[in-house]
């Protein structure tokens, strides 16, 4: 985008059209000019000076095309050709019209004469490919190009090297902009997210620097005196506003524009026109949408910080009106709109220097308690509060030059009640509030107000007897929430564009079967419809907040909740924004039925307000009954595949499995009885029963009936994983003979899912066992699908039970894994099997198992039964390395170790008995401290109860430990 | 088929609600919320008693997040206020047993490490960085910074169970396993990451990229023992991804997309057996996915609007009964 010298004409540019806007009627459909060409305009440039105010530059890849714009039609009348790689910036010369830089990444940097466009005039060699080039907007011959995070200065007559490098950043530098008035001063802005000003002829060190929270993507001198206006970088697409600095105070904004609803990409000042003292910003953003800006001299004033100038001209209350243009809909003009923002603004005290009438005019004091009699003649106001039994009557005089830099001063009057030491203190906390205030030649006595309020209903809390109830007050919200409520939930400050919405609902599982979710309650609703999303980040609230009229389509431009969130917050006005702004809540009562509702009633006036000079303490009734949400605590322990009723009964015993199956097939079915869902998890135990009488290797015919029926059973019921599952279990233990029958089995009802070259024999390390025996391939993958398919079964629990007896078992003390797969899967696993074979070495798993089951044990706070399963696995804790106990010697009270203390040479502990140095097992009494080896004071003890040393000491009664 | 009769137990709260969350054996719960407060209760045997109302918070609490028991009753909080708030209690009294100070702007996310890791805190901060605390023992805490973890900010961090990665690799038997900490975060800068601690040193291991917006919050699926890491990531674009890594090296994770809501997605929590995860987002709902045997995501109950009501759950596993 870029606007002409004559501020008429803005372009836009797209790849096939460039767009011509007549900024005098931004509503009228703009004007196309078609290009031809497959690659989007790079830089779009007017020629800044008026006999050529009908050229503009538009570059695109390795050339730029000169346009000319006549009576309402546009043409390419010619092309600068010469730049072998895409072209990333252009700028027009300040001095002679026909001079164009051209920057690109090809290295060059290039200096066209518009009069001769075979070649360029001069050609500079950076080396380094140019993102930016300025020309300096004082000295003809000077230009700026940034390269990265440098920037270097050139002097056209010197094209060989550069005049100057300043090592200005060390991220990558977004925008370049030379003083308007100054020579030697240039403003980069980076990557880094800051901008820096520089003096070139200092290029070591900057003369300042604007520490901003995210990268900044343009930084640009204002045309009016001290000003600077900064863009985030569009990528980040968080924060849309541009935001006004002065470049005297770089502490915080002074001014943001806000309004846009996308980022912004391009702005550029309108050259001003005569006779007007406004100057305007136009800005052009992703979402389509062109904006012009009012800058009035009240806003222009603000980035000359200490010039005191007399407010009273501009009487106006609109500052900025706003024009916005959007291909969706076009000729929106809402000055209205912006109108009453800007009175929202005022109202939330932040803002604008405004005279005093004005500041009573628009201040909201709607604070229960408090009354404020305000009196514009006197430049005084009454502040009369009564909290519980005490009172307040607090006179504020406002000097002449209020509020630039001449704070009010504030005394109380009777019939105020408060001791004096609190009127002290709030006397100090008002005189800083209002300093800080008015040094920024802002208004102050709503936040004194504020404060004030806070104070003493903090105070007042605090000195509440504890007992009494804090309905006393006769209000219905207990003072101690009312103490907080402009704080506690308070956001806002540009930054927070980085920090997250707050989640208003949510859920998350605990312990072990319960759900717990939060959710915003029903009544709530969001100020947006349901369509439009839920937004990304914090700093959206100050927009829908500021958004008093119509929050979906934030039209106004009201900068009021723009504030650095500075440290701690104290109790002041200062954020205002909470996320009640975005969530309202449906009212039944009428009395503002016709308002939208939301915490903070400040926004909620009319526009068209009078000035009341005395506010009534009585309106309450919109006073927000506090918001009310629900925590839900859910049993949901039915949808886990693990019960614990299974696992308080399941034992597991591993010198008799069989014993184990069996009480476990009983507690199954007990547990059973009672819940629905764990039929099948009884099956398999009872299986588990039939099974294990036969596991014995030696019987003859291992196997004979009962897997057949239950296999049977389990096909006839088409329950395919546990049927899987009963097969992987089986051949945990098979022996080569029982394989085959397996094998045929499993054929039998299409389940033959491993082969027999997957059968390799290997020997089991058992101590116990000397007979070999030969185990079906331990298999990585068959262990993890088998397992996936169990995590998706309700007999889970019990497999997993089940798995751990058998990897326990006693002739099996590295447990095997499962031969099984799924027909699903069985392709895959062919493949996998003829890949690789896998050593049998996975016991890890297996421990991780059993800590993942031990844990879950652990949560419904069945720790021995964790310590159960936990003692089988393969690493056991680490053997500690002896225990010793301290002792101190009873006679020099020195530490020692062993018998004989190292310091007086006595025996430390001496057995009344026998006398004796104690070492191993002892006994002694905690009162008298007497005693000795513990079977001689087992002998003394069953035959008396005094102490043996004499002392006379009923050892026995005094320490019945 | 059948309907479960679900109790479920309702609270009512004052202000908005960030985060709620219960102690290891479901007997206490912990809300915090933009009133700057983190409310602790005693909800055993269906109460709810108020235990204890821990201020010290200068913002909104955004979240919780309560220690393993072994440590002693230990909650961790984190607020708009840069700060995080370890409190403890003692003697039934709750108390600050340490603040931490060091973020430069809003902590949106604390998470305790697995206890096999000692008492370890991750937190992420809107100024881009994660921090980790580690209690060394008498009132000291060891604080390492990664800086710049994500760009713009990082929204959640979540740890993964101290389990051997892969559970395959050749570890010598009958020691102790080498556990590795490691953690997932999620950031502004649409990424989701995995850190992983080499010799003391935490360095970025996986960057994994499909959304196309901030990343909300990240969940690190609890293990059952499977030699399987899964992640589960949310984000602004509505979208949820369950991340799987079936390489014992844990290089290759793979993407799979649970669903596509309308709204935002804030919250993804997996349950103890990892095999359901509940996601909830701008839109006030709760939903609870689970993965079927042909590996597609599907939703089982849909906790309606506010009103705590599940309606029906069909388990998929259970149609012969």
């Amino acid at each position: 985008m870029s606007v002409d010298c004559l501020g008429s004409h803005a372009v836009l540019s797209g790849r096939r059209f460039l767009y011509m806007v007549n900024l005098e009627s931004p509503s009228e459909p703009p004007r196309k000019i078609g290009r031809q060409s497959k690659w989007d305009v790079g830089t779009v440039q007017w020629n800044p000076h008026t006999a050529e105010a009908h050229v503009f530059a538009a570059s695109s890849n390795q050339r730029v095309d000169l346009y000319s714009w006549r009576d309402g039609c546009g043409e390419v009348h010619t092309s600068l050709q010469g730049h072998t790689r895409v072209i990333s910036d252009l700028d027009w010369s300040w001095f002679e019209p026909e001079l164009l830089v051209t920057s690109s990444v090809d290295t060059y940097i290039y200096i066209w004469d518009t009069r001769d466009t075979r070649k360029p005039t001069v050609a500079l060699s950076a080396v380094a490919g140019a993102s930016q080039v300025k020309w300096n907007r004082k000295n003809q011959f000077l230009l700026a190009s940034s390269h990265d995070g440098d920037v270097r200065i050139w002097d056209k007559r010197k094209p060989n090297t550069a005049v100057e490098y300043v090592a200005a950043h060390l991220s990558k530098i977004h925008g370049l902009d030379w003083h308007p008035d100054n020579e030697y001063i240039l403003a980069t802005s980076s990557q880094d997210n800051s901008v820096r000003f520089w003096d070139y002829r200092q290029p070591r060190k900057y003369l300042n620097i604007l520490s901003c929270q995210v990268p900044v993507w343009k930084a640009r001198y204002t045309p009016f005196s001290n000003g600077l206006v900064t863009v985030m970088v569009p990528q980040l697409r968080r924060e849309n506003s541009l935001l006004l600095w002065s470049t005297l105070d770089l502490n915080s904004p002074v001014h943001a524009f806000v309004g846009h609803d996308d980022v912004v990409l391009e702005f550029q000042w309108r050259p001003q026109k005569e006779g007007s003292k406004d100057y305007q910003l136009v800005t052009w953003s992703r979402d389509q949408t062109l904006r012009i800006w009012r800058v009035d001299p009240q806003l222009q004033k603000l980035c000359v910080s200490d010039v005191v100038e007399d407010l009273m001209e501009g009487m106006s209350l609109t500052v900025e009106s706003e024009k916005a243009l959007s291909s969706q809909d076009p000729g929106e003009q809402d000055s209205g709109l912006s109108a009453g923002g800007r009175q929202d603004a005022a109202a939330l005290g932040s803002g604008l220097p405004q005279t005093l009438q004005q500041e009573f005019s628009l201040v909201n004091l709607q604070i229960r308690n408090v009354n404020v009699e305000m009196d514009a003649v006197n430049c005084s106001c009454v502040v009369s509060a009564h909290f519980g039994s005490h009172q307040v009557h607090l006179v504020m005089k406002f000097p002449a030059q209020y509020p630039n830099n001449a704070p009010p001063t504030f005394q109380f009057v009777s019939p105020t009640t408060i001791p004096s030491a609190m009127k002290i203190k709030i006397q100090k906390i008002l005189t800083d509030t209002s300093l800080q205030k008015v040094k920024r030649n802002q208004n102050c006595l709503e936040p004194c107000v504020r404060q004030l309020v806070s104070c003493l209903e903090s105070d007042m809390t605090q000195e509440d007897d504890p007992t009494s109830s804090p309905f006393v007050l006769s209000n219905p919200v207990p003072p101690s929430l009312q103490a907080f409520p402009r704080v506690t939930n308070t956001y806002g400050s540009y930054q927070d564009a980085n920090i997250p919405f707050p989640r208003t609902s949510g859920a998350r599982f605990c312990g072990t079967g319960c759900l717990v979710y939060f959710t915003r309650p029903i009544t709530m609703h969001r100020s947006v419809p349901p369509t439009e999303p839920t937004p990304r980040s914090l700093s959206a609230l100050s927009a829908y907040h500021s958004g008093v009229l119509t929050p979906m389509k934030m039209r106004s431009e009201s900068q009021s909740t723009l504030r650095l969130y500075s440290g701690s917050p104290t109790r002041s006005d200062k954020d205002t924004v909470s996320i009640s702004s975005f969530y309202y809540k449906e009212r039944k009562l009428p009395i503002s039925a016709s308002r939208r509702w939301s915490v903070q009633t400040l926004h909620d006036w009319p526009k068209s307000r009078r000035f009341k000079p005395k506010r009534e303490g009585s309106d309450y009734s919109n006073r927000p009954i506090k918001l009310a949400g629900k925590v839900i605590i859910q049993e949901i322990s039915c949808l886990l595949p693990v019960h614990k009723t299974l696992g308080e009964s399941y034992i597991l015993n591993m010198n008799d499995i069989q014993d184990t199956c069996q009480k476990n097939a009983t507690a199954a079915l007990t547990a059973g009885r009672r819940d629905v869902a764990k039929v099948t998890t009884d099956s398999v135990t009872v299986y588990v029963q039939d099974l294990s009488p036969d596991s014995d290797p030696d019987v003859e015919t291992p196997w004979a009936r009962p897997p057949v029926w239950t296999l049977d059973h389990y096909s006839q019921m088409s329950d395919v994983q546990t049927l899987a599952m009963l097969c992987s279990v089986f051949k945990l233990k098979l022996r080569l003979q029982t394989l085959n029958w397996i094998e045929e089995m499993t054929r039998s009802v299409s389940f033959s899912s491993y082969q027999s070259s997957s059968v390799t024999s290997g020997s089991c390390s058992s101590t116990s066992d000397s007979v070999t025996h030969d185990y079906l391939e331990p298999r990585s993958d068959i262990w993890y699908h088998a397992l996936i398919i169990l995590c998706n079964i309700t007999v889970y629990h019990t497999c997993l039970f089940f798995f751990l007896c058998l990897s326990v078992g006693r002739d099996s003390e590295h447990p095997n894994p499962w031969g099984y797969t799924d027909p699903r899967e069985r392709e895959r696993e062919q493949h996998d099997m003829n890949k690789r074979l896998l050593d049998p070495a996975n016991t890890l798993q297996f421990d991780d198992f059993k800590k993942c089951y031990g844990e879950i044990l652990y949560r419904w706070g069945l720790r021995e039964k964790r310590a159960d399963v936990l003692k089988f696995a393969s690493c056991p804790p680490e053997p500690h390395k002896g225990i010793e106990f301290g002792v101190y010697c009873c006679h020099c009270r020195s530490q020692t170790r062993g018998t004989q203390c190292a310091v007086c040479k006595r025996l430390t502990f001496q057995c009344a008995i026998c006398h004796v140095a104690v070492r191993g097992s002892s006994n002694f009494c905690l009162s008298c401290g007497h005693g000795g080896h513990t079977s001689h004071m087992m002998d003394w003890f069953r035959r008396q109860d005094e102490c043996p040393a004499g002392c006379g000491c009923h050892c026995l009664l005094q320490s019945t430990f | 088929n059948y309907l479960f009769a679900c109790l479920a137990q309702y609270f009512t709260v004052t202000e908005f609600q960030h985060d709620a969350q219960m102690d290891y054996y479901g007997t206490r719960l912990a809300t915090c919320s933009s009133d700057r407060t983190v409310k602790i209760f005693d909800v055993r045997n269906g109460g709810q008693i108020l235990v204890a109302d821990l201020r010290g918070h200068e913002g909104p609490v955004w979240q919780v997040a309560w220690a393993h028991p072994m440590f002693g009753n230990i909650l961790a909080s984190c607020s708009y206020d840069r700060k995080v708030i370890v409190w403890k209690e003692e003697n039934g009294a709750w108390d600050k047993m340490y603040e931490y100070t060091g973020h430069e702007s809003s902590v949106n996310s604390v998470c305790w490490g697995p206890y096999d890791f000692g008492l370890i805190l991750a937190c992420g901060s809107s100024d881009g960085a994660i921090s980790l605390l580690t209690f060394t023992g008498d009132q000291q805490w060891d604080v390492k910074k990664i800086s710049n973890a994500h760009t713009i900010g990082c929204n959640a961090v979540s740890w993964a169970p101290a389990v051997v990665p892969g559970s395959l690799i050749d570890q010598p038997t009958g020691q102790k396993p080498n556990y590795v900490k490691r953690f997932v975060s999620g950031g502004c800068d649409n990424l989701v990451k995995l850190w992983k601690e080499e010799e003391g040193q935490w360095k970025e291991d996986q960057k994994l990229e499909a959304h196309s917006d901030w990343v909300r919050d990240v969940g690190w699926a609890p293990s059952i023992g499977l030699p399987t890491s899964t992640i589960a990531s949310c984000s602004q674009d509505g979208r949820v991804f369950i991340w799987t890594c079936d390489d014992p090296a844990g290089n290759t994770w793979s993407a799979k997309l649970l669903h596509k809501f309308n709204d935002v997605v804030w919250h993804v929590s997996w349950s103890i057996t990892g095999n359901i995860l509940a996601v909830s987002g701008g839109d006030n709902k709760v939903t609870l996915w689970k993965e079927s045997m042909d590996g597609q995501w599907a939703c089982i109950s849909d906790v309606s609007k506010g009103q705590g009501a599940v309606s029906t759950i069909t388990d998929t596993q259970q149609n012969e009964q």
